[in-house]
């Protein structure tokens, strides 16, 4: 028996307790997070830059609409990574609330386009950069997925694909929430379709890793 | 754990040393005759140690405590899994099989036994043992509607034990 061989162990893990704070998983996910938010907006600084007219831009109703879609995703998200985060998590049920701020964009999407003869209907939905945007949204979502990597290294998920799934969410509306200080887009159905389409890329990409990465 | 979240490192301790009997128990009820038990507890105590951030102060601590353990379980059957050859796969199915069916044999034999004599007979001849109601019924010395009604009164009274 080996219980002396417990009890050593038991006596060496005691020597060390830190306290824990009631919210660490939070607060460890939101480091992870903000660390990840820090190395992305620096990265996008340092190649493509932020719009020569953010000044203007702030400004103006466009910007905010497209900042506060995927900031919200970003929560919903990051609320439920906090959940899978602990090892009894049950499989999550809040993300039906993604729906709102998608329904909301397709509404905002629904007047302009009544508002615009429809020959520029495929002009406004391509825009500029229909090509680039999805893939810098997931560019710049790497270092915020493995700032939560990091975060989750020292947590204990056990659905591994959710958690995967949520952290890519997580990463991917973070990222686009800093993409729009770069991107000029104006309209809701160009952002309704390429930001989420970067946005869902990243998610399955933390989906597939999910069950390689988190494992402990 | 509260306290051992607080940072009062005796009363961690004897959380830990609390946990060992109950995960012992645990592993030993999924691991029969597996000698890898100590490991597993001591991996699981480190888990609980290092992972107990992932806490919630609000939630049943033991929820918690057996989703560790259940992990630790699963990572560890399939880290073993990994490292044997494929042909002892076979035999160990095969075993795993015959462990089965062997503890659903128990399982049943222990029902069977709750019911009274009559109908535990009538339904181990008829259904285990594959004789016809007839053939049971000479056996047993009674009368064919006898062993029937008894089957069927058994099975109900089983039915309500296990939905119970």
């Amino acid at each position: 028996m080996s219980t002396e061989s417990t009890e050593r162990l038991i006596r060496q893990l005691s020597s060390d307790v830190a306290r824990v704070p009631p919210n660490a998983v939070t607060r460890r996910i939101a480091i992870g997070i903000a660390t990840g938010c820090v190395l992305a907006a620096l990265y996008m600084g340092a190649t493509i830059g932020v719009r020569p007219d953010l000044d203007a831009a702030i400004q103006g109703s466009s910007f905010w609409i497209k900042a506060a879609y995927t900031l919200s995703i970003a929560m919903v998200a990051m609320s439920t990574a906090v959940k899978l985060a602990r090892p009894d998590a049950s499989v999550p049920r809040g993300l039906w609330l993604l729906a709102v701020p998608a329904l909301l964009l397709a509404g905002v999407g629904v007047v302009e386009l009544a508002s615009t003869p429809s020959g520029d209907w495929l002009a406004m939905w391509l825009g500029q950069s229909w090509r680039s945007c999805p893939w810098h949204v997931l560019t710049l979502s790497i270092p915020i997925f493995a700032g939560l990597l990091w975060s989750f290294r020292r947590l204990a998920p056990t659905h591994f694909r959710a958690a995967g799934a949520a952290a890519g969410l997580s990463a991917g509306g973070w990222a686009a929430t800093i993409y729009c200080l770069h991107c000029p887009e104006v309209s809701a159905v160009f952002v309704l379709t390429w930001y989420t389409l970067g946005i869902a890329l990243t998610a399955s990409v933390g989906a597939l890793m999910g069950s390689r990465l988190l494992r402990w | 754990m509260i306290g051992g979240l607080d940072g009062d490192a005796a009363a961690h301790a004897a959380l830990l040393r609390a946990l060992v009997p109950l995960l012992e128990r645990f592993y030993r009820r999924r691991l029969a005759g597996s000698n890898e038990v100590d490991d597993l507890v001591q991996e699981t105590l480190i888990a609980v140690h290092g992972r107990r951030a992932t806490y919630d102060r609000g939630r049943p601590f033991t929820a918690w405590l057996y989703a560790i353990a259940r992990y630790r379980m699963i990572d560890h059957l399939r880290r073993q899994r990994r490292h044997i050859p494929i042909e002892d796969v076979e035999a160990m199915l095969v075993t795993e099989g015959f462990e089965a069916s062997a503890n659903a044999r128990i399982d049943v034999t222990r029902l069977l036994d709750t019911l009274p004599p009559k109908q535990s007979r009538a339904i181990r001849d008829t259904h285990i043992d594959g004789q016809s109601i007839a053939e049971a019924a000479t056996r047993a010395g009674i009368g064919e509607s006898d062993v029937k009604i008894s089957v069927h009164r058994g099975l109900r009274a089983l039915a309500a034990r296990l939905k119970g």
